[in-house]
Formats: structure tokens, C-alpha cells, sequence
């Protein structure tokens, strides 16, 4: 069978090596786009379908156009509650920044 | 298609403590390895196509994602899988997971698994068919290759005897 994932992190497909991706900045969770916008998410959809029909070689990544509307603070993707993993790793994830400067 | 400028920020909706931790995981190479391939062996508007979602969704009428057991074991992730029929809508579904916010799959199904957008293109021709099956797993698999036997075997045992061709996967 043939795969596309449609998916908000590119950068995990180009470093695991995925048959095809279609890459989407959109929020974790909504992938094909805001509750209701039907409109919307039928064209992420067939878009999707494009890159499918069109991929030509393993580990293709094609970058999908669309914007989300809000800013990334507005966008309320995060649990209600914080993960247990994040909570195991708070130390590293706060010390992974400050690396980063 | 009118995407080729744009390049993702795959990290534009992480918080920076979070995007930072997350890139320490990913390599600067790229993967070097033979990638799977199986080409398409139809054209979309005559291909049956099944949806995968890692989203924890499962149908009211089946045993919820196990959270409890990860709250208790940070580490460990519901290894499951569901079977998800095309009819489903969104007032069929529960939806568990400890690392997004479900309630937006929880008021239109179509965010995460577009069924309801999939039987428009079946009804337009735009594609084949939408399989009677769609899946759901928990996307929290962490270092984890049990996963591949106890769900993503079935699964594609499944979709074989119902003649899928083409796997369109949304991560959560």
C-alpha cells in the first residue's frame, strides 16, 4: 500500500526517512484545519491527495502553502493538563533552552 | 500545486523550551538509509484510500486509550490500535490523549480523520472510494517496537482484505 502523512513536523520525516510527507504549518492536533472550515480542509485535503498521486522518490517532502490564521500563542493545541513526560523531563526541556541561548 | 514556495516551520507552535528539547532529538543529517517505497498502483480518482490517525480517538462503543497507566508510567504509551467505520462522525467518538487538546477533534471529527471530506470526493469522483475502515492509535509510542506487531500488523491485515490502495496518515 501506499502512504502519505500529512504532518506539522517535516523535520522528524527528513531525519526518520518517510515515503512521502506532506508537510503543514499548521497547529498539533488539526492537521487538516479549524473546526467547521469545510472549505479548508478539503483543500488541504487535495492537496494531500496531490502529493500522493505526484511523490516520485522515498523520503519526498512537499511543503503544503497554507497559513493558520493565529498566532501560535492563540492556537491552544497543549493538553488542558501537562504530560506526564513533559513533567518527568521539565529539567532537561528548561536546560535545553538555556543551551540554546 | 500552489505549495512550492512555502517552507514549514515544523516547530513555529511549540513553546522555545519545548522546540529546543525536541531538536536535540533530530539529527542535522538527513536520513540515509533505503526508504520504503511502494508506488501508487492506480491513480487517486480510481484508488481506495483508508485514513490513519495517531490521535487516540476510538468509537464510543469501544474501551477508551488507556491513560491512567501513562500518568502512572510517563514513558509507556497505550499500544493499541481501533477500527474506525467510515460512517463515524464526530458525536461517536471519545478522543484520549495526554499531549494535545482534544476538543477540537471532539466537535469536528474532519480536523484530525476527514471521513466526512473523504465521502465528498468518493461522491465527486475525485477519488476511488474511501475504505469501509479507518484506524486510530495513541501517538505516544516511545521506544517501542511492540507497537509494529500489536497494532500496525492487524491493521494492515485489515486494510489489505478490504482492498485498500493508499494510506493517508495524520499524525496528532
Amino acid at each position: 500500500m501506499s502512504t502519505i502523512v500529512l504532518t506539522p513536523t517535516p523535520d522528524w520525516h527528513r531525519a526518520v526517512g518517510i515515503p512521502r510527507s506532506a508537510a503543514i504549518e499548521y497547529p498539533f492536533g488539526r492537521p487538516l484545519g479549524e473546526v467547521g472550515d469545510k472549505e479548508g480542509q478539503r483543500k488541504v485535503l487535495l492537496d494531500t491527495l496531490s502529493v500522493l498521486e505526484k511523490a516520485q522518490r522515498p523520503g519526498e517532502i512537499r511543503h503544503l502553502s497554507f497559513t493558520w490564521p493565529e498566532e501560535p500563542k492563540e492556537t491552544k493545541w497543549q493538553p488542558p493538563e501537562m504530560s506526564p513526560l513533559i513533567k518527568v523531563y521539565l529539567d532537561e526541556i528548561k536546560a535545553a533552552r538555556k543551551a540554546k541561548g | 500545486m500552489s505549495a512550492a514556495e512555502k517552507i514549514v516551520d515544523g516547530y513555529r507552535f511549540l513553546p522555545p523550551s519545548l522546540a529546543a528539547w525536541v531538536q536535540t532529538f533530530i539529527p542535522n543529517e538527513n536520513f540515509s538509509e533505503a526508504i520504503p517505497w511502494t508506488p501508487l498502483s492506480k491513480p487517486v480518482k480510481q484508488a481506495t484510500i483508508a485514513l490513519v490517525t495517531s490521535s487516540g480517538i476510538s468509537m464510543k462503543s469501544d474501551p477508551p486509550f488507556d491513560m491512567e497507566r501513562e500518568k502512572r508510567e510517563p514513558l509507556w504509551g497505550d499500544r493499541s490500535f481501533r477500527s474506525i467505520p467510515r460512517e463515524a462522525t464526530e458525536k461517536d467518538i471519545d478522543a484520549n490523549h495526554l499531549h494535545i487538546n482534544t476538543g477540537y477533534v471532539l466537535q469536528d471529527i474532519n480536523v484530525m480523520l476527514p471521513l466526512t471530506r473523504m465521502k465528498e470526493l468518493e461522491a465527486e469522483g475525485i477519488i476511488g472510494r474511501l475504505a469501509p475502515t479507518s484506524y486510530s492509535f495513541y501517538g505516544f509510542q516511545w521506544q517501542n517496537t511492540d507497537f509494529l506487531t500489536e497494532a500496525i500488523e492487524p491493521m494492515c491485515k485489515n486494510m489489505k482484505a478490504e482492498g485498500v490502495d493508499a494510506v493517508i496518515l495524520t499524525p496528532a
